[in-house]
């Protein structure tokens, strides 16, 4: 038994998300198995199956975060906070 | 509450046989929910039971009014249940279980061709519908005997099974009563003689792609088949009508 990764497609302008996993003997079956077991109330119109063999894992070490370089992480709620205390300010 | 359709007694007892057909094999199939050989083969496989159970329903819609479908289907005496004995049987294997889902199915879509063109209202779209998902079931038989058979053990159990459902088979083709008024009618555009052997022509080439032994096949077959009630029927009769039988008035 191989392994395949489903990747649904909707209509439209939506991208390809993953959908989940998939067992199948080979790529034919999977296509065939992949349909019952992700698309069977029209979840998709298109359907990526990807080997997982064929998957590039990225490296664990270099995902990491290495130093604490939250100043580096700019989410907004430093210039909100500033904004805020200047308007009750004024 | 919908009325059935207004049928001729052929009309009648050739969707009745058709329905509980669809409705043996619908009903067998599904007990192997949770049972398949893995997830995903779990997933199609009860996924066509579903489909057969879809069929049936449809068919019995054309029967009997929509609030007595239930009782209709489940809690009629055995004696008046028109099913074969192919879609009757119980597969208690897996190897049989899967042998008679292509041996049934290949029979099946031959059975909805020759309604696409039904005199009865409603039907040809629905056999239009119902071969679309046929052509699935087809793929997914094809495509697992394919696989099975590739080794030794595979092939061999596959040979026994199909052993076992041969004596089996031509019931599928038992016409029902009325067959040739219902053809006059333009209820069908076939006979089963005609499916049996087009039925045929199409198991040969696959049975011998797979490297199978061709079992003995009497593919000749009355209507006192569809009659009789096959050895435990009676239990599966029974195990279907449990819990309509709890309360046979309620609302469900």
């Amino acid at each position: 038994m191989r392994t395949y990764e489903v990747f649904l497609k909707k209509a439209g302008k939506e991208e390809f998300r993953h959908a989940g996993s998939l067992q199948a003997p080979d790529a034919e079956m999977a296509r065939l198995l992949a349909r019952d077991a992700y698309s069977r109330r029209g979840e998709g119109s298109e359907m990526w199956l990807v080997d997982r063999i064929h998957i590039i894992e990225g490296d664990k070490q270099l995902l990491a975060a290495t130093a604490d370089v939250s100043h580096r992480a700019n989410d907004g709620s430093a210039v909100a906070a500033r904004r805020k205390r200047l308007r009750n300010d004024a | 509450m919908t009325p059935p359709l207004e049928l001729s007694a052929a009309a009648h007892s050739y969707l009745l046989a058709f329905a509980d057909d669809e409705h043996m094999m619908g009903s067998r199939h599904a007990n192997w929910i949770g049972l398949g050989p893995f997830l995903e083969e779990d997933l199609a496989f009860c996924s066509i039971a579903q489909d057969e159970l879809g069929h049936a329903l449809a068919l019995y819609e054309m029967l009997v009014p929509a609030n007595e479908i239930d009782r209709f289907a489940l809690l009629r005496a055995p004696a008046d249940y028109r099913s074969c004995a192919l879609a009757e049987l119980e597969c208690a294997t897996w190897d049989l279980a899967l042998v008679r889902h292509w041996i049934y199915d290949l029979a099946e879509g031959l059975r909805w061709e020759a309604l696409v063109q039904s005199s009865v209202e409603g039907l040809a779209e629905l056999a239009v519908q119902a071969e679309r998902e046929e052509s699935f079931h087809r793929s997914h038989a094809q495509m697992y005997m394919e696989r099975v058979v590739q080794d030794e053990e595979g092939r061999r159990r596959v040979d026994a099974a199909l052993a076992e459902i041969a004596p089996h088979i031509g019931t599928v083709f038992a016409p029902p009563e009325f067959e040739n008024d219902a053809l006059e009618e333009g209820v069908a555009s076939e006979s089963f003689a005609d499916l049996a052997l087009r039925w045929f022509n199409m198991f040969e080439p696959q049975a011998a792609e797979f490297g199978l032994t061709l079992p003995a096949l009497s593919l000749e077959s009355s209507l006192d088949v569809r009659c009789t009630r096959t050895p435990g029927f009676a239990d599966f009769h029974a195990s279907l009508g449990e819990v309509i039988s709890l309360d046979v008035q309620a609302n469900w």
